[in-house]
């Protein structure tokens, strides 16, 4: 009797003391992806500092555009290993906050979920301003400007401007080494029409990089209700204003 | 004071469980019902990865997301016309893509009315299938 007792209070003992503890190296992961970089990889190193094992339940990313790998799915006492975040930077710039949470199977719920954060500074090779150029329906066909700045990481020397479209003129005024002025007018804004204007560089010279322009004609913004007092108002009250006509992209 | 402390303790020890980006202002945020009701003074603009668009969407949206954002965006503006709201949505409630894209619809392409869906794509099958 005296062993059983003895057996099931070790066993108890053994039990409560097994603790099972993530412990990570970095929570937030700052990545300086260099310009033209399709992709930046983050490694968040773990070690289990407790005498029991953990099991991952899931590892999801905020976004699409990051993938997760895991090497195990189970890490014993003392193991060491980490998790790869790969975040595909597509045409994304910019400060970029992406986060993966990270499910175990640790009895304790403070530990058993963590946010991993990637974090990604996006230099754009080409800084284009504004990016969309917006002419009204019956605006006046002036033509518009658009200043292009290199990166000092993306030493292109010569912009050239391709299009499809017959329906916008443009031309590239080279500025100091690095900067342009695009210059675009549209033919006619009778109607609404829109295309995007192909900016090529001459770098990389084995596979040069270009960028969209996109230049638009836009309905006119629809006359807001006129408002018709039924009657007049009354002594004292004034006539309410109609309603403020939202401000179009064109308009600014 | 003896509130402060603790608390200070508190998000210090959770600092790596809490969301870093704020929540989306209501007023940018809207739900599919509200959405539905503006009828054909919408515009859809699906915010997830291609691959996710193409095996579904919401009918007649676009699909706009960042990782194609300049090619995406040429294809998107000669449909759009300022009179329109844009309602933006990507996989969830949990998803930031949506709120990214709506972001720089407004700081990029100088678009006004542009919303976030509520949800987003899993709210809208709850809804319509």
């Amino acid at each position: 009797m005296k062993t059983r007792i003895l057996t099931f209070t070790l066993s108890i003992l053994l039990v409560v003391s097994a603790r099972a503890e993530l412990k990570w190296e970095q929570n937030i992961i700052e990545l300086h992806p260099s310009v033209g970089d399709k992709q930046a990889v983050a490694h968040f190193k773990y070690q289990n500092t407790g005498t029991a094992p953990i099991h991952f339940k899931s590892v999801k990313a905020s976004c699409g555009c990051t993938t997760t790998q895991t090497q195990k799915e189970v890490v014993n006492p003392g193991e060491k290993g980490e998790i790869v975040a790969t975040f595909n930077i597509g045409d994304r710039t910019g400060q970029q906050l992406k986060t993966v949470t990270v499910q175990t199977d640790d009895p304790n719920p403070a530990q058993a979920s963590t946010v991993l954060t990637l974090k990604a500074d996006i230099t754009p090779a080409l800084e284009i301003k504004p990016q969309v150029v917006y002419w009204q329906s019956g605006e006046e066909p002036k033509s518009k400007k658009i200043s292009v700045k290199a990166a000092k990481e993306f030493p292109a020397k010569e912009l050239t401007i391709k299009s499809n479209s017959q329906n916008f003129e443009s031309k590239v005024e080279p500025g100091k080494p690095g900067e342009w002025t695009i210059e675009v007018t549209p033919k006619d804004t009778t109607h609404p029409i829109g295309t995007a204007l192909l900016i090529q560089t001459d770098y990389p010279k084995e596979a040069p990089k270009s960028f969209y322009l996109n230049v638009v004609v836009t309905n006119p913004p629809q006359a807001p209700p006129v408002l018709r007092p039924t009657a007049a108002p009354a002594p004292g009250l004034k006539a309410t204003p109609a309603a403020i006509p939202s401000v179009s992209p064109a308009a600014r | 004071m003896l509130a402060v402390l603790p608390a200070i303790g508190e998000g210090f020890y959770f600092r790596d469980r809490v969301s870093w980006q704020s929540p989306i202002p209501a007023s940018e945020l809207v739900t599919v019902d509200q959405a539905k009701a503006w009828g054909d003074g919408v515009i859809w603009v699906d915010a997830r990865p291609d691959d996710e668009f193409a095996s579904d969407h919401v009918p007649g949206a676009f699909s706009l997301n960042e990782d194609h954002w300049g090619e995406l965006l040429a294809q998107f503006l000669p449909n759009w016309s300022p009179e329109k709201k844009v309602v933006v949505y990507c996989s969830a409630e949990s998803c930031n893509a949506a709120r990214d894209v709506a972001k720089r619809l407004r700081d990029d392409a100088q678009i006004q009315n542009v919303f976030v869906l509520n949800g987003g794509w899993e709210e809208w099958m709850k809804k319509n299938r």
